[in-house]
């Protein structure tokens, strides 16, 4: 409940220090727009058009069911790798041999380009949905899994004598000796796997399905459509934007606090 | 500095006249012009406004003379005032002196006379409004310069740089009317410049303020009922960082250039709007409660308030919404620029003049007066506004609060200190 107030209290002065990342994207605008002006709308559109051309796809009910599909995708893929990516890594974590044999094949997974996973994907799972959330369930679960053994492994053994020497219950022992310092680990890892997965569809849709934002891409690619191309890369990174600005930014925060005062 | 220039009679009168109290502080005459010059020159506009009376004749037209006039006349006076206080308390060195203040001052009015008859006096008239003008600018540099490079860690070189600045737009102002070009555009780049120098000096200036109000705020919780000890700690000290600052300032430098550059793009645009957002962004430093609420504190926030309204205004007119570039401009001058110096005048012109800050209602009517003059002029260039009697209204409005400040505060600067003081310093308490 404190946690949760603290949290309120301190969201006006959050949702503040937006202005600063505002001021970088309109910046960044400006960059897109210098480069329209440049070459061309053929090769960049402006960014008025562009946003026009996903006003006009949003109104039309045109964005909408593509958007759905990449996200329902997307966040199966995800929700399948936190889940995998959270629990084998925390086990792997409690084991020191499990952690030594596990770290290889993590950096094999990790080193593997996403691009290969999708080819094997197409060829396993054909035009599914099978193909993009297999591939973001691949790309998405080493991020996890190492952040999840990174937060075993750093477990504070002095701390668990000291609470085992106090008879914690095992409730409050698991609440607030080893939550706390797991999760702090974890989220940031499911943050950044999120990004990945929200990248990896897209490119998976791209070449493997007849629908979602990857599908409408190809299309207007083929129609040499710049200002659609534009559209739609605006509204998925504009997502990705609001999902981790709004939501997991200020969560993970929260959840980190502990360490700053710590230190 | 103590021995006499000459002799002569003139010597004579010149330091008779620097031995008067208006002189015994560079920021007293200047501020003093400021204000009366502020309402001179928006009362001749709003008769050429209201009823099409003349104004002087300069290359380039009316509205030459105005942007002229209120950026670097008016606007500079006020500049040329704080500098020439708050550089020697800046760097801890001895104040400028008498003779400084009144030879500046002498310097300053013959550039508005050249100017104003500049269109009148011919060719030569206008070398003589480019000399003056730019050389008063000069020598405000090459006095204040010494002083913020010789400071051991240089902390205030930022105004020197602005000031450089500044006198390369005046110099090229002067340069194009001299070449027959239309010289407005170094009149915004004046602006921006502007808008630079009051948010470093507002950083500094603030930094008192807040502070100020948040130990009266401290007083007040305090006093009432006995709080437990610790809740000051709700109540951390303000700080102007930085980072955010240096962001705003780095966003107003580059649509000032690429606005110069590339005049009325759509880049420009993007950029006026990434000004706004860098300048909202600063606001989180102020954001410190109830002592926000201040007179003082609330003030110099309002200037960011409509610094930031311009400039999101002039990015959506460059963008294609149906507004004038002027109603952003204007926030920014009348608003931003008019408001900061009018606090500067309350604030540093007080204090440093030996009295406390004013608490009477004339300075809420005053920069009531000032706000509304800078929503008025802004809301004129809005579509289906009417235009006229809102720039009337902008007008009167200005004249009353500036009027009130030349009333209020020129008594200040042209009496004696009340208390012991022979200077530049702040209030002095008898111990």
């Amino acid at each position: 409940m404190s946690l949760l107030r603290a949290w309120l209290a301190g969201l006006p002065a959050y949702l503040w220090s937006g202005w600063g990342a505002i001021a970088s994207l309109f910046l960044l605008l400006a960059a897109w727009e210098a480069v329209s002006l440049v070459y061309g709308p053929l090769v960049m559109p402006d960014p008025r058009s562009a946003f026009g051309t996903l006003w006009v796809l949003i109104d039309s009910g045109a964005a909408g069911p593509e958007l759905a599909a990449t996200a329902r995708r997307a966040l199966s893929g995800y929700a399948l790798s936190v889940l995998a990516g959270s629990v084998l890594g925390l086990v792997a974590g409690l084991s020191m041999t499990a952690s030594m044999m596990s770290r290889p094949l993590v950096t094999v997974l990790m080193g593997t380009p996403p691009i290969a996973w999708l080819v094997l994907a197409m060829l396993w799972f054909g035009a599914s949905d099978g193909t993009p959330v297999f591939t973001v369930f691949v790309a998405a679960f080493p991020v996890i899994f190492i952040g999840a053994l990174q937060g075993t492994r750093t477990l504070d053994n002095q701390l668990r004598g000291m609470a085992e020497a106090f008879r914690l219950p095992r409730r409050m022992m698991f609440l607030d000796v080893y939550l706390p310092h797991v999760v702090s680990y974890l989220f940031p890892a499911w943050i950044a796997a999120l990004g990945t997965a929200w990248k990896v569809v897209v490119m998976a849709e791209l070449l493997a399905t007849q629908d979602g934002v990857g599908a409408a891409l190809a299309v207007s690619r083929s129609h040499l459509d710049t200002a659609a191309t534009m559209a739609w890369i605006a509204a998925v990174v504009g997502l990705l934007l609001a999902v981790e600005y709004l939501v997991l930014e200020p969560v993970k925060r929260e959840v980190e606090r502990w360490r700053e005062q710590g230190a | 500095m103590s021995h006499p220039i000459d002799h002569k009679p003139f010597g004579r009168l010149f330091d008779r006249l620097a031995a008067r109290p208006l002189f015994m502080c560079g920021f007293r005459p200047f501020f003093l012009a400021t204000a009366v010059y502020a309402v001179l020159l928006l009362l001749i506009w709003l008769g050429f406004l209201a009823a099409g009376l003349g104004v002087p004749a300069v290359r380039g037209g009316p509205v030459v003379w105005h942007a002229h006039e209120l950026m670097f006349g008016f606007g500079l006076a006020a500049v040329a005032g704080f500098l020439l206080t708050a550089v020697p308390e800046f760097t801890a060195t001895p104040a400028f002196g008498r003779r400084i203040a009144l030879g500046m001052v002498l310097l300053w009015t013959a550039a508005r006379l050249a100017f104003w008859l500049s269109g009148t006096l011919g060719l030569a008239g206008e070398v003589l409004a480019a000399v003056l003008n730019v050389g008063f600018l000069g020598a405000l540099i090459a006095i204040v310069a010494p002083r913020l490079w010789r400071d051991p860690e240089r902390r205030h070189l930022a105004f020197l740089w602005g000031l450089g600045a500044m006198w390369i737009a005046l110099a090229g102002f002067h340069a194009d009317a001299l070449g027959g070009a239309y010289p407005m555009r170094w009149v915004r780049v004046g602006v921006g410049v502007m808008m630079v120098l009051i948010v470093v000096a507002l950083s500094r200036i603030s930094m008192r303020i807040v502070n100020d109000a948040l130990d009266a705020e401290r007083l007040r919780r305090n006093g009432g009922t006995a709080r437990r000890h610790g809740e000051d700690d709700e109540l951390p000290d303000y700080r102007a960082r930085p980072p955010r600052r240096n962001l705003a300032i780095f966003g107003v430098a580059l649509y000032t250039v690429v606005e110069f550059v590339l005049s009325g793009s759509v880049i420009a645009g993007w950029v006026a709007l990434a000004v706004a957002a860098a300048v909202l962004n600063l606001l989180n430093d102020w954001h410190v409660g109830r002592a926000l609420l201040s007179r003082w504190a609330f003030m110099l926030y309002a200037v960011y308030w409509l610094m930031a309204a311009g400039y999101a205004l002039i990015g959506l007119s460059l963008l294609g919404a149906p507004v004038t570039p002027s109603a952003g401009l204007h926030l920014l001058t009348v608003g931003a620029m008019g408001v900061s110096i009018f606090g500067v005048l309350c604030i540093a012109g007080r204090t440093h003049a030996g009295h406390e800050l004013d608490l009477r209602p004339w300075v809420l009517v005053a920069a009531a007066g000032l706000v509304a003059a800078a929503l008025a002029r802004s809301a004129s260039g809005l579509p289906g506004m009417p235009m006229a009697g809102l720039q009337a209204v902008s007008a009167a409005a200005w004249v009353l609060g500036y009027g009130l400040a030349a009333r209020y505060l020129g008594t200040v600067f042209v009496g004696p200190r009340p208390d012991s003081g022979t200077g530049c310093e702040e209030v002095l308490r008898e111990a």
